[in-house]
């Protein structure tokens, strides 16, 4: 199988401030990869460097074999952010017809009534974003990210702020996403919820990788000791 | 061209059920022709002031600055600048999607000023009106192509409202120069020199080219 993400030597300079340390990752066709680490660890900046929000200060990106570099590889990527990146004053659907457009889908309003019909979201769909609760805002944002039908999806930190209903119900759209044989790279505090989200994580520390593991040991504690900066000493 | 249409009708869209950017232009630049109306009394009643084309853009410069700095803003929250900055391709599409719907907005509010500004200082306006619009577009597309281009720029930083009009201004020399000698020309009644005209499309060319090219680097993190 051939990687659909891949990086080689990242960096990442802001400054002074080295967020990224020479990460070299590979995510293949239709895996999911968790990216766990403390707050500051480059977790982040990583999935924006990745997504080619952030130009990295050295290193190479590609996406399903297109550089990241130039732009091409955006028409196969789907993000969804710490934020909604949602338009407040649109209403759901209004949003997802727009993404629709900036993206070249070809008919942005029947894809964006499949996605809301498809996600449950029929009935806010002609609601303004700004008045719907912050799940129903998350699980739109997950529909906006895969207006394109995008193979690739990174994911930063998508439970963060929902409560125990929401993040089940966004636990199982991201299996319908996997399912459908989409690459994902998810950046997530829920260590716990690893094994279910994906099939190997990556733990940073200091902008460096410090830890990999795949299914079937991918252990929620193991990662945890690593996450605490106790790995070397668990293990 | 379908990022630059999507965006701009999402703009317009937005305003029209915001109505805070279009608002704040137009009650700032009305405001300021009622100041110069009380700080030029004793003009003769029967013509112009000598210096109403420069008193007009002046008004036309400040409202655009506020409009301009607004025209991010929005993207700001829930992080949609990123949505912007991921869409595929070039990025100066979307440079051309936000600094249409700025001319778009910019023109309502100049259009109202100009008649306001008619009215306080008794000016023909109808038959000033063809060539009068013709000059604005030009100084406007100008105003709007390095106004989105910094805005876009100073978005980021702590000191947004106070870099853009810092950035901004001395760019806004060259097409003051043009606009003002061609809204002087179009308000007498006479032909609008050529120089004017060839001044404003020059510099006009020039900023949208490098801003559309500069685009891809602005959005960058």
């Amino acid at each position: 199988m051939s990687a659909a993400v891949s990086a080689r030597g990242l960096v990442k300079r802001f400054g002074a401030l080295t967020a990224l340390r020479g990460i070299d990752l590979d995510v293949e066709r239709g895996g999911a990869l968790a990216v766990l680490g403390r707050n500051g660890a480059g977790k982040s900046t990583l999935l924006r460097v990745l997504s080619g929000l952030a130009r990295p200060s050295a290193g190479e990106v590609s996406i399903e074999g297109l550089p990241q570099r130039g732009g091409a590889a955006r028409r196969v990527l789907g993000f969804v952010g710490h934020a909604t990146m949602l338009y407040a004053e649109l209403t759901a659907r209004e949003n997802l017809v727009f993404t629709g457009r900036l993206l070249g889908v070809d008919d942005p309003g029947e894809r964006a009534d499949h996605l809301l019909e498809e996600d449950g979201l029929t009935e806010v769909a002609h609601r303004r974003v700004g008045g719907l609760s912050r799940g129903t805002c998350q699980r739109v944002a997950i529909a906006r990210a895969l207006v394109h039908d995008p193979q690739v999806v990174l994911l930063d930190e998508p439970f963060t702020g929902l409560d125990r209903r929401s993040a089940d119900r966004l636990g199982a759209r991201l299996g319908r996403l996997r399912t459908e044989g989409r690459t994902l790279v998810l950046v997530t505090h829920e260590i716990p919820q690893v094994p279910q989200l994906a099939e190997s994580a990556v733990v940073l520390e200091a902008g460096r990788i410090v830890h990999s593991a795949s299914a079937p040991d991918l252990d929620p504690r193991a990662l945890e000791h690593w996450v605490l900066g106790e790995g070397e000493r668990a293990s | 061209m379908s990022i630059v249409w999507a965006i701009l009708r999402k703009d317009l869209v937005t305003e029209w059920r915001r109505r805070d950017r279009v608002a704040a232009m137009l009650v700032f630049s009305l405001l300021v022709v009622v100041v110069f109306h009380f700080a030029l009394p004793n003009r003769a009643t029967d013509q112009a002031p000598a210096g109403a084309p420069g008193l007009l853009w002046l008004a036309y410069v400040f409202a655009a600055l506020l409009g301009l700095n607004r025209a991010f803003a929005l993207e700001l929250e829930n992080d949609a600048l990123s949505a912007l900055a991921l869409a595929p391709g070039d990025r100066g599409w979307v440079f051309l999607g936000k600094a249409a719907s700025s001319f778009a907005l910019i023109g309502v509010v100049q259009a109202v000023t100009a008649a306001a500004f008619a009215l306080v200082f008794e000016i023909d306006l109808i038959a000033a009106a063809p060539r009068l619009a013709g000059v604005v577009a030009l100084g406007t597309l100008g105003i709007c192509s390095v106004g989105t281009l910094f805005s876009a720029m100073a978005i980021r930083t702590r000191f947004r409202e106070v870099l853009l009009p810092i950035l901004l201004l001395p760019a806004l020399f060259p097409i003051l120069a043009g606009a003002v000698r061609g809204t002087a020309a179009a308000l007498a009644g006479t032909p609008i020199p050529f120089e004017a005209i060839q001044l404003l499309i020059v510099v006009d060319g020039i900023y949208l080219i490098v801003s559309f090219l500069g685009f891809e680097y602005v959005l960058d993190e």
